[in-house]
């Protein structure tokens, strides 16, 4: 009995792999009209990732904290209230207290509603202020970026020319990459129900349009080029050339593209 | 018969089971990733053209300086050459694709965005104390905006 | 221009933050909420059920073998809850096939579907089949109605009750066991590797993290069996082995000695090496997470069962046996809630602080909603309710067992219900 049961599974089982390998082209066929139901994208006019490579670096001692940038993303993009994929920073450093043999007082940051509306209010009176300043923040279009790591579909990526984007319409909402990056820079978008970020405006820079926060920026604290085709007296090279410049917290080793120049210590 | 296929019931129950699950997962697997997949690295590669098909929302300055050549000539000598014509004017866009539609006028406040007197600007700025500085007066009283280093 | 009532308006339903966070943490809820606390939990017991099953099969403790199907079937009841956390959390839980389909392989999240799916078939289903199935084959011939049909189904058509047959059960049932134990350890370990590999937070980024996870699951797992064993005799009115309790905290105790050891290493070892952010962390600890880790996870989580069961352990003989099934019982019910609050610790401390090391969140909980208390209690509750139903099925004192139709074992049968 045993015997019989064993010899009838078994060509069950071989006839099984050849009736799907003879229906292989109706499989395919198939395939194409499901997945054209999944698929949901227009072609592209002839943009190739692989020439180019975009930056944005940021120069500190250049923001003037109006946070035109800011309202210029959210306009840009429709980001939600309350979240932001690019905002500023204040940090305003105290004297330190008379006769003490500290090198400042304390350090006090804010980003009173991602500074979108400048920063109208002073904290602490300008006497005691030693030293003061804007830092713009934004994804820092890490070369070993810790959310696309962890993703654990697939939905965000480093792009061919250096961008990190998120696939919307594939990501599960998880919330693994927003945890994941340590420059606060992703968040959920309580709309569309996955995660958001700064796209270093890739719908513009596509099109040799600039991002909204730099084509706004009124002091040329933002710096955006393509390291791989640079314009004539291109900024971003004329920004590498004369600055010292820094990434954040490289001691993670996310390997921060966007380069900083004009921080100081304190800054996170 | 050969002796490698004499295997307990239990077993080969479980080997056709375990085959049907596996090949389930795969034909459903074949069927359902997308296309794409993989192309470029572990991600849609359409992706890319999905989120380059969004519509830019600010026109960008050279939209303006097709037209309002007169304009950008005057701006680029003076200290606001660096502004986008956007930044102080709103967005263009409705402007670019209909001119007949003309853009708001400007409130003076946005001059005091920038110029507001902060310590925590950099001393680069030029920046004035709203109280000290001819209080009661509009800007434009005294200031060009598009040429800043005219003082009449 | 911003309306002034507006602003006042927003600003009140704004959370409330201590120094400074960045902007996108300012959020009402917490990202990875209590649900993702029910989640490893619940993992936790699984993988520790699933370890105390094993000692039997594996390290052929006989003392144990009252518990043996009880605590492989709460690893059912728990691991078939498993993934409803998760579900309800994700922000499109019509997605989450995409784990399975494009799995990104440096992502430890994404071996969830695997591990999972490999964990419930071919680990917890089939060591339970080959347990089962000289049973079902009997049950489906004597019981009547639904039942009979169940468990017709549950035989997969194999009727063979040969002795050759019956001894391939029993040592596939310990080879199983054996790869069992490791895939138990990946279950949840992955979770707490997870945790430990977000660099971004230094509150999980830590080496410890998934030995810590794995090792407070052993401890929780094991509570549980003992509780639900303690229970269920309670239920049925007979009592619970005595020789079987002692042997089941013994490891307990052993477990949560090991527990405690590297728990108290990392607390060590951060405290001394003082990295940066570690002023935020200690601030952290002592007064945001004071009632959740000091007085529930450490002191009567921790120390008071660590303390009961050491006593059971050293005065053995001195203590009469209802005080040792009490302290047995409310160690148990203790390091449960002392592990779920550990849980507590770790998910919701991490994202109790910004990760600019300058500033604090708080967050409410809500009651009803999609990461509310409700859902998560109804999450705890819900693998006790299965686990009922799976009891009645397959544990129900009334089905006879291939013992009573071996000659001789009749009579010991009828001796035992006459005891009852």
């Amino acid at each position: 009995m045993s015997e019989q049961t064993t010899r009838r599974s078994v060509l069950k089982t071989l006839a099984g792999i050849a009736g799907g390998i003879l229906a292989m082209p109706a499989a395919q066929t198939c395939k194409a009209a499901v997945q054209n139901k999944l698929a949901n994208s227009p072609a592209p006019p002839g943009y190739d990732p692989f020439k180019h490579s975009w930056l944005i670096a940021l120069d500190v001692d250049r923001c003037i904290g109006c946070g035109r940038c800011v309202e210029a993303c959210i306009e840009e993009n429709n980001v939600p209230e309350s979240h932001f994929r690019t905002w500023i920073e204040r940090y305003v450093i105290t004297k330190p207290k008379a006769g003490s043999s500290e090198i400042r007082g304390e350090t006090i940051v804010d980003s009173p509603d991602g500074g979108r509306n400048g920063f109208p209010e002073e904290l602490v009176p300008k006497e005691d202020i030693l030293k003061s300043f804007f830092v713009p923040k934004l994804c820092n279009l890490c070369q070993s970026s810790p959310c696309s790591q962890v993703c654990p579909v697939g939905a965000t990526f480093q792009s061919p020319d250096g961008v990190v984007l998120v696939d919307k319409s594939y990501c599960i909402g998880c919330g693994f990459c927003v945890q994941a990056c340590p420059y606060g820079c992703r968040f959920i978008n309580p709309g569309t129900h996955t995660a958001d970020k700064c796209s270093l405006c890739y719908h513009r820079i596509t099109r040799g349009l600039k991002p909204a926060c730099v084509e706004l920026c009124p002091s040329q604290a933002r710096i955006f080029g393509d390291l791989k085709n640079p314009v004539p007296d291109d900024p971003l090279q004329r920004f590498f050339n004369n600055n010292k410049v820094e990434g954040l917290k490289r001691n993670l080793g996310t390997e921060p593209r966007v380069a900083y120049s004009g921080l100081d210590e304190e800054v996170r | 018969m050969p002796r490698f296929l004499k295997m307990p019931p239990q077993i080969v129950r479980l080997v056709l089971l375990t085959i049907a699950i596996v090949c389930l997962f795969f034909t459903a697997r074949y069927f359902l990733t997308p296309p794409s997949f993989g192309q470029y690295g572990h991600y849609r590669a359409n992706a890319l053209q999905d989120i380059a098909a969004q519509r830019p929302f600010w026109a960008g300055k050279a939209s303006c300086v097709e037209c309002h050549t007169d304009h950008a000539q005057k701006l680029a000598k003076g200290d606001h050459k660096g502004l986008s014509c956007e930044a102080c004017h709103g967005p263009g866009r409705q402007h670019v694709e209909n001119p007949a539609e003309k853009l708001p006028k400007l409130n003076v406040s946005l001059c005091l965005r920038c110029h507001e007197f902060s310590p925590s600007r950099p001393k680069w700025m030029h920046q004035i104390n709203v109280h000290n500085h001819y209080p009661g007066n509009v800007c434009t009283e005294c200031h060009v905006p598009h040429q800043p280093s005219e003082v009449p | 221009m911003m309306n002034a009532s507006l602003v006042t308006n927003v600003m009140e339903a704004l959370p409330q933050i201590q120094g400074y966070v960045y902007p996108n943490e300012q959020t009402l809820h917490p990202l990875w909420s209590v649900l993702i606390v029910v989640y490893p939990y619940i993992t936790g017991l699984v993988a520790g059920a699933f370890i105390m099953a094993s000692l039997v099969r594996v390290f052929q403790v006989k003392a144990l073998d009252p518990t043996y199907r009880l605590a492989l079937l709460t690893a059912l009841a728990f691991l078939l809850c498993a993934p409803l956390p998760l579900l309800f959390h994700l922000g499109h839980p019509e997605r989450c096939f995409e784990i399975m389909l494009t799995p990104h392989f440096s992502s430890p999240m994404a071996m969830f579907g695997f591990v999972y799916a490999w964990y419930l078939m071919a680990v917890l289903l089939l060591e339970l089949w080959f347990d089962y199935r000289r049973d079902f084959v009997q049950w489906s011939l004597t019981e009547p109605g639904y039942r009979g049909i169940i468990y017709r189904a549950f035989t997969l058509g194999v009727t063979d009750l040969s002795e050759p047959a019956l001894r391939l059960d029993a040592r596939m049932g310990r080879v199983i066991s054996i790869v069992g134990i490791p895939s138990a350890f990946l279950l949840h370990g992955y979770v707490g590797f997870i945790f430990g590999s977000i660099k971004a937070n230094p509150w999980w980024g830590n080496v410890l993290m998934p030995i810590i996870f794995i090792l407070s699951a052993i401890v929780s797992g094991m509570a549980l069996c003992v509780f639900v064993y303690m229970v269920l005799c309670w239920a049925r009115r007979i009592a619970a082995d005595i020789r079987c309790l002692d042997l089941m905290t013994t490891f307990l105790f052993y477990a949560l000695v090991l527990d405690v050891s590297i728990e108290g290493l990392d607390w060590m070892h951060r405290l001394y090496s003082a990295e940066e952010g570690i002023d935020v962390l200690r601030s952290l600890a002592s007064s945001k997470l004071f009632y959740t880790l000091l007085i529930g996870q450490a002191c009567l989580g921790t120390m008071i069962p660590f303390l009961l069961l050491g006593a059971t352990q050293l005065f053995r003989r001195r203590i009469k046996e209802l005080n040792r099934r009490r302290a047995y019982f409310s160690s148990a019910v203790l390091i449960l809630m002392g592990v779920l609050a550990m849980r507590w610790n770790v998910v919701i401390g991490g994202q109790l602080f910004s990760k600019s090391m300058r500033g604090f969140m708080s967050y409410k909980m809500e009651f009803a909603g999609s990461e509310g208390w409700l859902l998560s209690i109804a999450l705890l509750v819900l693998p006790f309710a299965i686990l009922i139903v799976l009891v009645r099925l397959f544990l129900a004192p009334e089905l006879p067992t291939i013992e009573n139709v071996v000659p001789g074992a009749k009579s010991r049968a009828k001796a035992q219900e006459a005891g009852h």
